[in-house]
């Protein structure tokens, strides 16, 4: 019987990824393309993946952004308020060490120097089949047919 | 109550077989909403996405849940389960295979009314005891909105019976064997289905919950398990008011008679119900996604100056016709 539970909870947190969306001091590039993951031309419902208002709803916070200090704790306190099990995603080159506004006064090192991140997307900005590889790999983390391509995801 | 009973209410046609249409309903709302927008919607959970909803409830089920500081703890721990057992005793008095419904009561239109309103009476003491500040203006927005749907909502449920001499939601079937009351009181029916947009907080009425401006409404507080029971409340509300359409107005679960074996024609009239339900839902679906949200003013003064007029017209009708 736990087994069966333990198995249950890992398909569903498997299949059912909502995802809270923080702009941290971004240009709005990288947000461009998370709202294109979403809507329908790439449509990440398909894998269950679903954006929800309010950080008490997620699993997953994506955040985007060179971290100035004005957003350093404003940050923290919307992480803690995702519940277990919870995992951040930095996007973006600036996500994840300042990109081209490295060494400006007012720019952070990074999402992880705030909080703990799981995975990050490179690029300037990534491609939406960057962040819905990303997200998908942070949430299955073992191979699986979603990802390896197997699976036919229309 | 005989065991037989027992397990119609608690399987066919009783709980397990709406919670069952609770899930189905919201994978139908959510890809016909994705094929409106030109997507596919959920495929790869289960065939064609059909167990999204279900992994949505047992990943919400498994999660951590937050307690807000200020909140009433007690409510928020027991309130969800108030708030499920509204549609949930609701349902029990549906006539799904054939004309009786599980339990029957003479008076039993009476209990839906309570029923509706008692949804509604849940929903904002969750979003007030979970005090946060986007709870609270939502849990205003909600009692205002209320106030405007909830006299034509009262309105065109009362029609149908007058049509029918009966205050039984059997009574009230059995009566439309003729002609259905669609026909009689069209009206009736759309007004019916305007209030049930507005009392399961979709649009155009989706106010209490707009997440363009009050993030998620009066669920804004809720996680984890909590989260999950008022979500798969709100399906089963939804589930919950189509069969009550098609009961007051599609002429419940009656058709043509196809046989005289009880078990065969059970399972038609159960045929003929499931139809007319998803047509209802359909249609919901359809007016959900096509339209934008207007401002709670807008919704109030539709309500009370178009909608709650036309309705009393059309109980007037409905006197006069009988």
């Amino acid at each position: 019987m736990a087994d069966f539970r333990t198995g249950l909870t890992q398909w569903a947190r498997k299949r059912s990824i909502w995802v809270f969306h923080v702009n941290a001091a971004s240009c709005n590039g990288c947000d461009i393309e998370i709202l294109a993951a979403l809507t329908p031309r790439y449509d990440a419902e398909r894998l269950g993946v679903e954006l929800v208002p309010s950080p008490r709803h997620a699993d997953v916070l994506l955040v985007t952004g060179t971290l100035n200090p004005l957003m350093r704790d404003r940050l923290k306190t919307v992480y803690e308020q995702i519940p277990e099990p919870r995992h951040v995603v930095a996007i973006g080159a600036c996500a994840l060490g300042g990109g081209v506004m490295k060494d400006c006064y007012n720019v952070g090192h990074g999402i992880d120097s705030a909080i703990p991140v799981d995975l990050y997307i490179p690029g300037c900005p990534p491609r939406p089949e960057a962040i819905i590889y990303g997200i998908l790999k942070l949430v299955t983390g073992i191979p699986d047919p979603i990802i390896t391509g197997e699976a036919n995801v229309g | 109550m005989t065991p037989v009973q027992v397990a119609e209410l608690l399987l066919f046609p009783g709980l397990t077989f709406f919670v069952c249409l609770a899930f189905l309903f919201e994978w139908l709302e959510r890809k016909t909403a994705a094929r409106m927008q030109g997507r596919l919607g959920p495929v790869v959970t289960g065939p064609f996405g059909i167990l999204q909803p279900v992994a949505d409830f047992f990943k919400l089920a498994s999660k951590e849940e937050i307690v807000p500081s200020e909140s009433d703890p007690f409510v928020l721990r027991w309130g969800p389960a108030l708030y499920f057992a509204a549609p949930a005793m609701g349902i029990a008095f549906i006539p799904v295979i054939g004309y009786q419904s599980v339990i029957y009561h003479p008076l039993d239109l009476l209990f839906m009314l309570f029923v509706l309103a008692f949804s509604t009476l849940m929903a904002s003491l969750l979003g007030y005891a979970s005090a946060g500040r986007y709870a609270t203006i939502a849990m205003g927005r909600l009692v205002v909105q209320y106030t405007s749907y909830g006299v034509p909502l009262l309105i065109s449920i009362v029609t149908p019976a007058v049509l029918a001499g009966s205050l039984s939601l059997q009574g009230v079937a059995e009566a439309q064997g003729p002609v259905w009351y669609v026909f009689l009181a069209p009206v009736a029916f759309a007004v019916f289905i305007l209030s049930s947009l507005a009392e399961l907080e979709k649009p155009p009425f989706d106010i209490p919950s707009a997440s363009t401006e009050i993030v998620g409404g009066w669920m804004t507080e809720f996680s984890g398990n909590a989260l999950a029971y008022v979500k798969l409340t709100k399906n089963l509300s939804y589930v919950f008011l189509s069969a009550l359409a098609v009961t007051l107005f599609l002429g419940g679960a009656g058709g043509p008679v196809l046989s005289t074996n009880q078990v065969l024609q059970a399972f038609a009239f159960t045929c003929y119900f499931l139809v007319k339900l998803f047509a209802v839902g359909f249609l919901i679906f359809a007016i959900k996604t096509g339209l934008a949200r207007i401002r709670i003013d807008q919704a109030a003064k539709v309500f009370w100056t178009i909608i709650t007029p036309l309705s009393l017209a059309q109980l007037a009708v409905a006197i006069l016709l009988r």
